[in-house]
């Protein structure tokens, strides 16, 4: 088998920070080939410097076993090197065709369509892609979208097609279509970069290559490993996959949410008619796609977003359509999924941020002026229980590391919650360790009595941490289960759009 | 009688608007060319000043009313420069640059044409006349309102479609509107965006500042400060009101010239208005105009974005 | 993955630096200017400093003049740091004038004691207005805020000149009108701070203001928010913060100041209302207030 790109002791560091240290990483024509490790081990830089978006600082990167020069994307997609980006690079606005052939005219002033669409027409057909070329991106659901950008490289004569996290945004059902049609490209001679963090999918490639730190720690052939020995490849020690959740009898219920709709920017309903309840000691799941509506649900909880309709009784009082003022001094805690945009003020320090929403309250004000003391004490404290790595309470939090900052969210929003927590992906994109930390914080308020509301788009996460698990679609709940009387693939169907009836019957005869 | 009389008035009102309304659709046009691609740009303003004044000085100074046009295409995408460099190259927030653009642009006509005159009586020009399209001139009522008016006027009249042409039907225009709504999508193509953005701005300030030329040319004789008076405001008011589309900033345009026309009118006829209020109109109107508008489907989703690659 | 170096600690020297740099571009940018109408660049430099600082006179006068540039500038920063890019100045130094010449036909007779503090604050809710007006066209209609104060600027213009030409306020020899209002009584002038120099008790204000916008922004619970307005206003909203309040707080708190401008020109310097000497003081402000508020 021929190698159809070769990359030799690539090293690219960033202000001090070595992203790649001395790679060696080989891709074989016609293969799946798997970038694997976790969020920050170097996937993401290695593939922009194959892709030209990054010079390497060291190293040689070998087509055909002939060295190339990759300053730019433009070089990239010269020597046949296409790559679908986590977060789609579509422009809503414009029709699949317009995405497609946008920059792509070398001549001639007028817009000429009638060749692009000849060659594309010929493209769908060889790989059974049914698109319509002239609809909006924008009327397209994800999973189409995603052809979108796989045609725009196949378009350009992609021999090398780099796919970055590409079903983080799909249907279980919605993921086996794009393998199928990647196995399709592969059979007809292209080669697959893979890069994920998902063990699932790793064992559908041909070979994955383990990075750890900027280093790769192993090239296997997937057929000859385990996914235990990729989890401890990854990690760099054993992991226990699961935290152990005692069991515990629900007490008083907390919050119970009836009828709840929403609308977004344009009218349209984003939340339909949910309904549902958690009780003291209990941490209620919601599972989904992104996107399906669990940000607005958050939302609406957290007094951000005004419901349309429906009732939400907290400790038994109505606050449907409250302020997010009025939630926080009832008691309601929240931890956004984007912490550096709605969690956190990035350019203050770690100390303004621990008093974020609470810079009135009289513990941290002296008389009209905020007491600096109290704060900072009150900073210390908490970075030493919550084992918040920072040099002291005056950096700013932006420059702390995606886990240190999650870590100051949860200390202040538990520091002032009482009663409710509601977490929307508290483990997105951290190492596994923070996520061991987080998960067994969230386990210890329940244990405290706290009801918890958690979502996240890893069922992993809440068929170990879920006491229930309420599945989204579309904003609307598609059935509320008993992990231990599911399986992971009965939530899959039901996140796709199937109703589980049978999976709610059976938690009503659990309950 | 007065019937005639009433014809007569009406006649000079539109033929008015259009007078009006042709500089405006140079700096207009100009800024949504600008817009499409993503730079908010605040500073049209200064850079219609700058151009009428770059207009003024070579008109006064070479006699040569077309060099005086060149000069204001040229003050107006050296302007464009300026904003270009600010918010594709440095990333400032781009009403920061438009601001400080205009402060720059105020301060220093005024400062150029006080070193300019030096206390002496400022020289004046005589500025473009009006040209009669032959027959058609002569159509009764139509005539003297489209045909008998500044060459330029013209031009400015066909400056819509080609730019509407330019946008939706070149290659150029949709890598230009693609740099509004998403320029990763260029990116990510090998293609620069900050080139793009250059061009696109100096391009469209340059237009804007043909259109501040044209206002000194056109309808003045001499320089005062403050020349253009708000103009440039208008303009970007139009641009949100066109909801970001060639026919819609027309309307737009022709509506505010409609006001002013009208507005002179009155004080013409004699009406008991103050005279402030009447001049205050097109800015009252633009104030309200805005508070009725929340129907911003056409705003480019990256527009004001400095674009950064990660 | 990548840590990402912003400069968000500016530390002292940073602050310092950049400032004296400001100053340096300044003047070199003004050397080319002056350079470009062929006058000679040492002289006009020497001239300048004379002229301002050269003698004791010179010093009141400049300090009459900074005067309130200092208060529009304060108005700049305290907007601009919550990026509410208000340039209301200009307008809202008229409005603190009309509203402190209303004040002084209305207070007339009153003890200065009462009667100065009395038009300064009537001058300044009269700014307080407009700043309002803005806000509300903002956060409830969704106006941006730099469109909406050019377009209220060029209405206070009118409204000036109708006031002054036409209206009740302006002062007729014969037919003629002056543009301008007749002159207030001297008990309406601001008392001078040393005999019968020009320089005014109103100088002393600003220094007063920007002690007070000092000690808010930095220590205080609003300044707090003003300060993480301006970084992220969807993490404010999120932690239970009244966005368009603190909006509404801030741009009046800005207008207040840059119509204590207006009123203390009037009161301090003119002593009778006319456009002529308010024009540019809000705009001057702006690029005061840019340069300055480089030391966040």
């Amino acid at each position: 088998m021929s190698t159809a790109l070769r990359v030799e002791g690539l090293t690219k560091r960033f202000a001090g920070v070595t992203a790649n240290d001395d790679v060696d990483f080989d891709l074989r024509r016609g293969e799946i080939h798997c970038l694997f490790g976790e969020n920050g081990a170097g996937k993401s830089t290695l593939s922009s410097c194959i892709f030209g978006f990054y010079r390497p600082d060291k190293g040689e990167i070998l087509l055909r076993d002939q060295p190339v020069q990759i300053a730019s994307p433009m070089d990239a997609i010269r020597h046949g090197i296409g790559m679908v980006h986590q977060h789609f690079v579509l422009v809503p606005e414009f029709t699949v065709l317009e995405n497609i052939i946008v920059g792509t005219q070398r001549s001639g002033w007028r817009l000429n369509a009638a060749e692009a669409r000849q060659k594309l027409r010929g493209i769908c057909d060889g790989y059974g892609i049914d698109l319509d070329l002239d609809a909006y991106v924008w009327e397209l659901p994800v999973g189409r979208q995603q052809w979108v950008e796989i045609l725009k490289a196949l378009y350009l004569d992609a021999q090398i097609l780099i796919l970055d996290e590409p079903t983080a945004v799909l249907t279980p059902g919605e993921s086996k279509v794009l393998f199928d049609i990647v196995r399709k490209m592969c059979a007809r001679g292209m080669s697959i970069i893979l890069i994920t963090h998902k063990l699932v999918e790793v064992m559908q490639s041909d070979r994955v290559t383990v990075l750890r730190k900027g280093r790769v720690v192993a090239t296997l052939d997937t057929p000859a490993t385990t996914p235990d020995e990729l989890a401890r490849l990854m990690v760099g020690r054993d992991v226990s996959f699961t935290v152990t959740k005692p069991e515990l009898a629900p007490g008083e219920t907390i919050l119970a949410v009836e009828g709840l709709s929403a609308r977004g920017f344009w009218g349209d309903a984003v939340l339909k008619d949910v309904s549902f309840s958690v009780a003291q000691h209990e941490i209620l799941g919601i599972a989904g796609v992104a996107g399906n509506g669990q940000k607005e649900l958050f939302e609406v909880l957290c007094g951000v977003r005004r419901p349309a309709a429906g009732s939400i009784r907290f400790k038994g009082e109505e606050v449907a359509g409250m302020s997010p003022r009025a939630m926080m001094d009832r008691g309601v805690g929240h931890i956004p999924d984007d912490r550096f945009r709605e969690g956190l003020v990035p350019e203050f320090s770690v100390a303004e941020n621990v008093v974020l929403g609470w810079q009135r309250s009289p513990k941290y004000c002296n008389g009209p002026l905020m007491d600096r003391e109290a704060i900072t004490g009150l900073a210390r404290e908490m970075i030493g229980e919550y084992q918040i790595t920072t040099r002291d309470e005056h950096v700013s939090a932006g420059k702390l590391s995606g886990g240190n900052a999650q870590k100051i969210i949860i200390a202040r929003e538990f520091l002032h919650a009482s009663g409710l927590v509601l977490a929307n992906q508290p483990t997105r994109g951290l190492d596994v360790g923070v996520i061991e930390y987080v998960q067994t914080q969230l386990l210890k308020k329940r244990a405290e009595g706290f009801a918890i509301v958690l979502a996240s788009e890893e069922l992993s996460d809440l068929f170990s941490l879920a006491d229930r698990i309420a599945v989204m679609f579309k904003g609307e709940i598609m059935g509320i289960v008993d992990p231990r009387k599911v399986t992971v693939a009965e939530v899959g169907v039901m996140m796709a759009g199937r109703r589980g009836d049978i999976a709610a019957s059976k938690e009503r005869v659990s309950a | 009688m007065s019937q005639l009389f009433q014809e007569a008035i009406i006649i000079s009102i539109l033929a008015s608007t259009i007078r009006i309304m042709t500089p405006l659709l140079f700096s207009a046009m100009g800024e949504l060319i600008t817009q499409r691609a993503g730079i908010w740009n605040m500073g049209v303003e200064g850079t219609m000043l700058t151009g009428a004044f770059a207009a003024y000085l070579v008109a006064t100074l070479t006699g040569s009313l077309w060099l005086a046009v060149l000069a204001a295409i040229v003050a107006g995408a050296l302007m464009g420069l300026v904003i270009a460099f600010m918010t594709a190259t440095l990333r400032v927030d781009h009403f920061i640059a438009g601001l400080g653009l205009n402060l720059l642009a105020g301060g220093l006509t005024l400062y150029w044409f006080q070193s300019y005159i030096q206390g002496r009586a400022q020289p004046i020009f005589s500025g473009f006349q009006d040209v009669d399209i032959p027959l058609l001139s002569d159509i009764p009522v139509i005539g003297p309102v489209l045909f008998s008016q500044r060459a330029l006027t013209y031009v400015a009249l066909l400056v819509v479609p080609v730019v509407w042409f330019l946008l939706y039907r070149s290659r150029y225009g949709l890598e230009l509107r693609c740099l509004g709504e998403n320029p990763k999508a260029l990116d990510v193509k090998g293609l620069s965006v900050s080139a793009r953005q250059y061009l696109a701005v100096m391009l469209g300030s340059a237009m804007t500042g043909l259109g501040g030329g044209f206002l000194m040319l056109g309808f003045s004789d001499r320089f005062l400060a403050d020349f253009t008076a708000g103009r440039g405001w208008i303009v970007i008011v139009a641009l949100i009101a066109g909801n970001w589309r060639p026919r819609g900033v027309l309307i737009a345009v022709t509506a505010f010239a409609f006001l002013e026309s009208l507005a002179t009118h009155l004080q013409v006829v004699g009406a008991q208005v103050p005279h402030q209020l009447l001049l205050a109109l097109p800015y009252l109107a633009s104030i309200g105009l805005l508070m009725g508008l929340r129907f911003r489907s056409g705003q480019p989703a990256r527009l004001g974005i400095p674009y950064a690659r990660e | 993955m990548i840590v990402f170096e912003r400069r968000m600690e500016a530390n002292a020297l940073w602050t310092l630096s950049s400032f004296i740099m400001a100053i340096v571009a300044g003047l070199a940018a003004s050397a080319v200017l002056i350079a470009s109408t062929g006058a000679n660049v040492p002289d006009v430099f020497g001239a300048l400093l004379q002229g301002s600082v050269g003698s004791p006179k010179a010093l009141a006068t400049t300090l009459v003049k900074a005067t309130p540039l200092i208060l529009t500038g304060l108005a700049t920063v305290i907007a601009f740091r919550a990026q509410i890019w208000s340039i209301g100045q200009e307008g809202q130094v008229f409005a603190g004038a009309m509203g402190g010449y209303l004040g002084a036909q209305l207070l007339a007779g009153l003890p200065p004691l009462l009667f100065f503090p009395g038009v300064l604050a009537l001058g300044m809710a009269a700014g307080m207005g407009l700043g309002w007006i803005a806000a509300v066209l903002r956060n409830r209609f969704a106006v941006n805020e730099i469109i909406s104060t050019v377009m209220l600027n060029y209405l206070v213009v009118y409204l000036l000149s109708w006031l002054l030409q036409g209206g009740p306020w302006g002062e007729t020899g014969g037919t003629i009108s002056y543009h301008q209002s007749p002159m207030l009584p001297d008990t309406a002038f601001l008392p001078a701070l040393f005999g019968s120099s020009r320089l005014h008790a109103g100088v002393l204000l600003p220094f007063l203001a920007a002690a007070i916008c000092a000690l808010v922004m930095s220590r205080t619970p609003l300044g707090y928010e003003i300060r993480g307005l301006g970084y992220n206003p969807e993490a404010l909203r999120h932690k239970g913060v009244d966005i368009a309040r603190t909006v509404s707080v801030i741009m009046m708190a800005s207008a207040a100041l840059a119509a204590l401008a207006g009123a203390i020109e009037l009161f301090g310097v003119s002593h009778r209302l006319r456009a002529d000497n308010l024009i540019g003081l809000g705009y001057a402000g702006i690029i005061v207030g840019m340069i300055g508020g480089l030391s966040r």
